[in-house]
């Protein structure tokens, strides 16, 4: 039964619903409950990742911090640690938060250009260099063209991109192989802040919506 | 015995009333006395250029003339060979010389860039020995005792130079002796001698014509009056006469040149910065083309810093207009670099954003510092990583890249500072200066810190004394901190921090001044 199944399955007329991602294992997030829905159990590698938030400071740099913290040490593979580049964020990136959550300070970059176009100028050669092993941004517009140019440049240097994107992009399409949305939970929970997470778009999975994960 | 005390080391080692005992037999050596046989006996080898005015500004290859302006009038100076077969000569007017030859080509004089071939053809000969000296505007002096076995030679060596001026486009004037005055003298006078002994020296110096030892007019001409035209018509003077009619310094002149006194001269060395300047015959504004010429540029740069085993990390290009200023250009990188391909890809980068207001007429590359280039190995690599693995360029090749383009300011890194202070806790590091990154100290684990941090605290405004974001009120969640520190410096602060949340389910990071008014700040967000 089994042999003959598989037989089937080498056809390539038969079309598989999770495919080729499902070989590539992802990045374990460091929480459990979003790795069971992600396929490949983590984030996707060498993808970009859009995450779109209504304001800062509702944890969408905590739900990034286990898998950052993991990239910035030195991986038996890799010989040595990615770089992690930051560009154009909002506000400062505080080194001692981020030393606590373990990332390691001497490989970071941080970049700030001027405008909109230097933005995804500098997130592209930060993608396609090779030594940076997670490039975050926070595009001013990010159009469908340009998302899947970063999403080739990504797959090119493997790299992990995270576009940080306002709730207004919900609507646009985007070459993204992952698109999650933060709500925050509001104001009852003291020890966490409830943050939901909603999976809009994740290739070779299901969109769901995570509650209270943070 | 007073051969013994005459000795120098004697004399030193001597006590302070042995050698006052000992001063009165050390004399003066006389004037005539020869000098004494040194270990390192020394050949000086003397290029002069003859027609460097003309070589330095040549352009093209019609009849061209150097003109002078004499007394208000242009006369020439100089002209090549053509133009003097068409009869021009030194010292015609400008236009008595376009009056033979119409299509002669005038030139103005140019010292600086004399000076510049002068200083470029010393650097070239700086390959040949490890005394070069610029002696006139137009005399090249080399020490070559020392290189004659490594060349093979005298002859050989001779051969090398004098190929390779022609090759350059300079015709000169060779000259061996052991004295500089007496080689620059022959190369003057055009006696293409090589003389390594110094007992011929004198004899080959008798016959030289006074004008080729470039002595004041006036003392030429009286020397000329009493039937004085020759070296060896000075020599046969008696010295004292000689000296009270004319002054020491031509008899020292011959002392030097003789070999009778020591004659100590200045090493010129090439210029550890890198400064070259390309003239355009008319003005461009093809892109293609001026992106070629900083090319030919790097490459000489390259050339230049490659015989010195050194790099540089600022290079700037100056696009010159003939109206306005010149456009700037500045390039930098991590680390001494000389690779004209390198910082060609950097240049393409901000080449591409450069706005020339006008078409440009000279371009000029100027290297910043340069110091000792540092070897990078490179691991070996046996099994390539199969997909996708495999790295363009180094997180340096990227920092630059990236500060090509948007500026040195806005690419940094960052390390922790040991500080209580939230805002002083932590700095900004450029990626071009020092790498090593510091990791001053281990952040203590329990204190709660935000990720982002405001580049300034922003006031918030208050309701009573509860503070308010977004208009809502912010309940607190964690607090206080105190911390209370810095009365070392003017920056000193009393603060209460504590993390609160508002209704939208922000986290935020606020603090309330305890010193001065007691308001309420928000300091950062928990991202």
């Amino acid at each position: 039964m089994s042999a003959s199944l598989d037989k089937l399955l080498q056809n390539p007329r038969v079309w598989k619903g999770r495919s080729s991602l499902q070989q590539k294992a992802g990045l374990p997030s460091g929480y459990p409950e979003l790795d069971r829905h992600l396929p490949g159990g983590g984030w996707p590698p060498a993808a970009l990742t859009e995450i779109l938030i209504e304001q800062y400071g509702i944890g969408e740099l905590r739900l990034l911090m286990p898998a950052l913290a993991r990239l910035s040490e030195a991986q038996p593979d890799y010989g040595e640690p990615g770089w992690i580049a930051w560009v154009a964020p909002p506000f400062q990136p505080y080194p001692p938060a981020l030393r606590q959550y373990g990332i390691d300070l001497s490989r970071m970059l941080i970049v700030r250009p001027a405008d909109a176009s230097e933005i995804l100028w500098s997130t592209e050669q930060a993608l396609s260099s090779g030594t940076c092993a997670a490039v975050l941004f926070w595009p001013e517009a990010l159009d469908d063209q340009a998302s899947r140019r970063l999403q080739l440049a990504a797959e090119k240097g493997h790299s992990w991109a995270i576009a940080f994107r306002p709730m207004a992009a919900r609507g646009q399409a985007s070459a993204a192989a992952l698109r999650l949305e933060l709500h925050p939970g509001g104001t009852q929970h003291a020890d966490g802040q409830g943050t939901n997470v909603h999976i809009l778009k994740s290739r070779g999975g299901r969109p769901t919506v995570l509650n209270k994960l943070l | 015995m007073s051969r013994a005390w005459k000795s120098p080391v004697t004399a030193r080692d001597a006590t302070p009333s042995a050698s006052q005992q000992v001063l009165p037999f050390l004399e003066p050596a006389p004037l005539t006395r020869p000098l004494a046989p040194t270990a390192v006996r020394r050949l000086w080898f003397c290029v002069w250029l003859p027609g460097l005015p003309l070589e330095a500004c040549r352009r093209s290859d019609e009849a061209t003339a150097i003109v002078e302006e004499q007394q208000g009038i242009h006369r020439v100076l100089l002209a090549d060979a053509r133009a003097q077969a068409a009869g021009v000569m030194a010292g015609q007017s400008a236009n008595a010389a376009l009056a033979l030859l119409p299509t002669l080509a005038l030139e103005e004089r140019s010292l600086p860039r004399e000076q510049q071939a002068l200083e470029m053809l010393a650097g070239w000969l700086e390959r040949f020995s490890s005394f070069v000296c610029i002696a006139d505007c137009d005399v090249l002096l080399l020490e070559i005792a020392g290189s004659l076995r490594l060349f093979g030679g005298l002859r050989e060596l001779r051969e090398k130079i004098s190929r390779g001026l022609r090759r350059q486009g300079f015709a000169a004037s060779l000259a061996i002796a052991p004295t500089p005055l007496g080689a620059t003298w022959l190369a003057r006078a055009d006696r293409r001698v090589c003389i390594r002994n110094e007992q011929n020296l004198a004899a080959a110096l008798r016959h030289l014509p006074l004008a080729s030892l470039h002595w004041p007019q006036a003392l030429c001409e009286s020397l000329r009056g009493m039937g004085v035209t020759t070296v060896g018509d000075c020599l046969r003077l008696p010295r004292e006469g000689f000296v009270r009619r004319f002054g020491a310094e031509p008899m020292l002149t011959l002392d030097r040149a003789l070999g009778h006194l020591p004659d100590p001269r200045h090493s010129w060395r090439a210029p550890e910065r890198f400064c070259v300047d390309y003239e355009m015959t008319e003005e461009q504004s093809d892109r293609e083309l001026l992106l070629n010429i900083c090319r030919e540029l790097l490459l000489s740069l390259e050339k230049f810093l490659l015989a010195r085993q050194l790099g540089t990390q600022r290079l700037a290009f100056s696009f010159f207009h003939l109206k306005g200023a010149a456009t700037e250009l500045r390039l930098g990188c991590a680390r001494a670099d000389r690779s004209a391909e390198r910082w060609l890809a950097l240049l393409r980068i901000r080449f591409e954003q450069l706005l020339l207001s006008e078409p440009v007429i000279a371009v000029r590359l100027q290297s910043g510092l340069t110091q000792p280039l540092q070897a990078e190995s490179v691991r070996l690599q046996f099994h390539d990583a199969g997909g996708g693995q495999q790295r363009r360029y180094s997180i340096t090749q990227l920092a630059e890249r990236l500060v090509a383009r948007i500026g040195d300011q806005s690419v940094h890194s960052t390390s922790m500072v040991a500080e209580h202070r939230p805002q002083y806790a932590w700095r900004a590091q450029s990626l071009l200066s020092d790498w090593t990154s510091t990791t001053l100290s281990e952040v203590r684990r329990h204190l709660r810190r935000p990720l982002w941090m405001l580049p300034e605290p922003a006031l918030l405004p208050a309701d009573g004394a509860y503070p308010l974001h977004q208009g809502c009120r912010l309940s607190l969640l964690e607090g206080p901190e105190r911390l209370e520190t810095g009365w070392w410096d003017e920056d000193s602060m009393s603060r209460d921090y504590y993390t609160a949340i508002n209704p939208a389910g922000m986290r935020l990071w606020i603090f309330r001044n305890r010193k001065q008014s007691p308001a309420w700040y928000l300091h950062g967000y928990f991202g």
